[in-house]
């Protein structure tokens, strides 16, 4: 004797997204970095900061932070991404 | 006949056991296997299609429908006459202002407690005396544990997987209770919040473990709530000092002396409201000196405003004890209550 049992999955097909063009080189870029604004982002944002100007010569790099960290990042964060050669966007507890 | 789930044929109940832990699909116990007609019969009870909308989960986007929700109860151990609660419960948790997705990917490691409200309870034999915050009955422990496994199999609310919790706690297994509103003069949690007392309805709250407290030496309601506060106060310094909603359960030894006295539930809120506070400089006390930074006079209210706390009133008769749940991470995530809108007293389809 069999059963007949129902997947309690979504089986929804996540939709597929495509990955930017990768860089090849940092140097002259504008490097955005989205914080979730927790207390240990600031020491790691300003280290990688220092880290890409001095060791890569970005040119620019922009810090924004979300208002909250549990939640996605305002609109106006990301109608700022196209501004932007690279985003960064970082966990930090 | 289902018209959505992809379905399997299986040869034995063990067989079922099995393939439903090894896909990840379970936490961990044993499940109801969820046949169509299992599935049907609570679509039925709510006079709900398969495909009807829930709502949809706002960060990712991502929509949960009937059918779904069914199989996960069914799998949870639930009857049809359960099955309104999760679907309430769900349809709250997917308000944006829950932020569902924050809570239960947060590494704070919080659980949705369901609170229940109105007829309802009656229908589904759901106890409010002992142990309520136990596996007190067979309704509250299911609904709870579907609220669980449809986190799981619809939004990949898995440990490792969007749930990042560090450590969580045993309300993830299933977190439900019903309020004692026979056992009461108090309005309900959800009259409270606007709910007529004649509706049932479901409320959910991102919620922390419960931290009981015992306070059996006094009758005076401002001894015995500030025990209470100072439970809150201690969250408020070794967790998260935050204000948000926050649960009180007071069961019916405190309630007796708290409603003798003549005290409603505004009046307890008003009461932990006003007590309820600490300074920033407290911290120095619990090794968080090094974020006091300068503010140590500034004062923390655990609630925003008196309104913010949820007094349930629940609990075995006899014991000086109480507890308060905290909130996941004060008001970035809110209570949201709603009303059961599928006639719960209606016979079920057939039997009219």
């Amino acid at each position: 004797m069999t059963i007949r049992v129902l997947n309690p999955t979504s089986e929804a097909n996540p939709q597929e997204i495509k990955p930017a063009v990768r860089l090849t080189t940092l140097r002259g870029k504008t490097v955005g970095f989205i914080s979730n604004g927790k207390e240990g982002t600031a020491g790691f944002f300003a280290h990688l900061d220092r880290l890409l100007r001095e060791r890569y010569e970005v040119a620019n790099v922009v810090l924004h932070m979300k208002s909250n960290y549990s939640a996605p990042a305002e609109q106006s964060i990301i109608d700022e991404v196209k501004n932007w050669d690279l985003a960064i966007t970082g966990l930090g507890d | 006949m289902n018209k959505l789930s992809k379905y399997y044929e299986l040869s034995a109940s063990a067989d079922v056991q099995e393939f439903y832990h090894s896909r990840g699909w379970t936490d961990g116990f044993p499940i109801v296997p969820p046949t169509p007609d299992a599935v049907a019969a609570c679509l039925d009870w709510v006079n709900m299609s398969a495909d009807e909308l829930i709502g949809i989960e706002p960060v990712r986007e991502r929509p949960v429908i009937a059918e779904k929700l069914a199989i996960n109860a069914v799998m949870a151990g639930c009857l049809p006459v359960h099955f309104p609660a999760v679907v309430t419960a769900w349809s709250a948790m997917l308000k944006p202002e829950f932020l569902l997705h924050g809570a239960t990917a947060s590494t704070g490691g919080c659980a949705i407690l369901v609170i229940l409200n109105g007829p309802v309870r009656k229908e589904i034999a759901a106890r409010s005396d002992f142990n309520v915050l136990g596996s007190s009955d067979r309704a509250t422990s299911v609904i709870g544990r579907a609220i669980r496994l449809a986190l799981i199999n619809l939004l990949e609310v898995s440990p490792g997987a969007i749930d990042r919790s560090t450590l969580g706690h045993p309300g993830k297994i299933s977190y439900c209770i019903a309020e004692d509103e026979e056992g009461t003069q108090w309005q309900s949690v959800a009259e409270t919040r606007d709910i007529p007392g004649d509706v049932s309805a479901v409320t959910v709250f991102a919620a922390g473990a419960p931290r009981q407290i015992m306070n059996e030496w006094t009758t005076k309601p401002e001894e015995i709530l500030d025990t209470y506060a100072a439970e809150m106060r201690a969250n408020m310094r070794n967790y998260s000092i935050w204000s948000g909603n926050y649960v009180v359960v007071i069961p019916k030894q405190h309630r007796d002396h708290l409603q003798s006295a003549g005290w409603s539930k505004s009046d307890v809120a008003e009461y932990l409201y006003r007590t309820a506070r600490i300074k920033r400089g407290e911290w120095s006390s619990v090794g968080k000196g090094s974020v006091v930074r300068g503010k140590g006079d500034l004062e923390y209210t655990a609630l925003p405003s008196p309104d913010h706390l949820l007094v349930v009133a629940a609990g075995g008769p006899a014991g000086g004890f109480g507890v308060i749940i905290p909130p996941w991470l004060g008001t970035k995530s809110l209570a949201v209550t709603v009303a059961i809108g599928a006639c719960v007293d209606c016979a079920p389809p057939g039997n009219a």
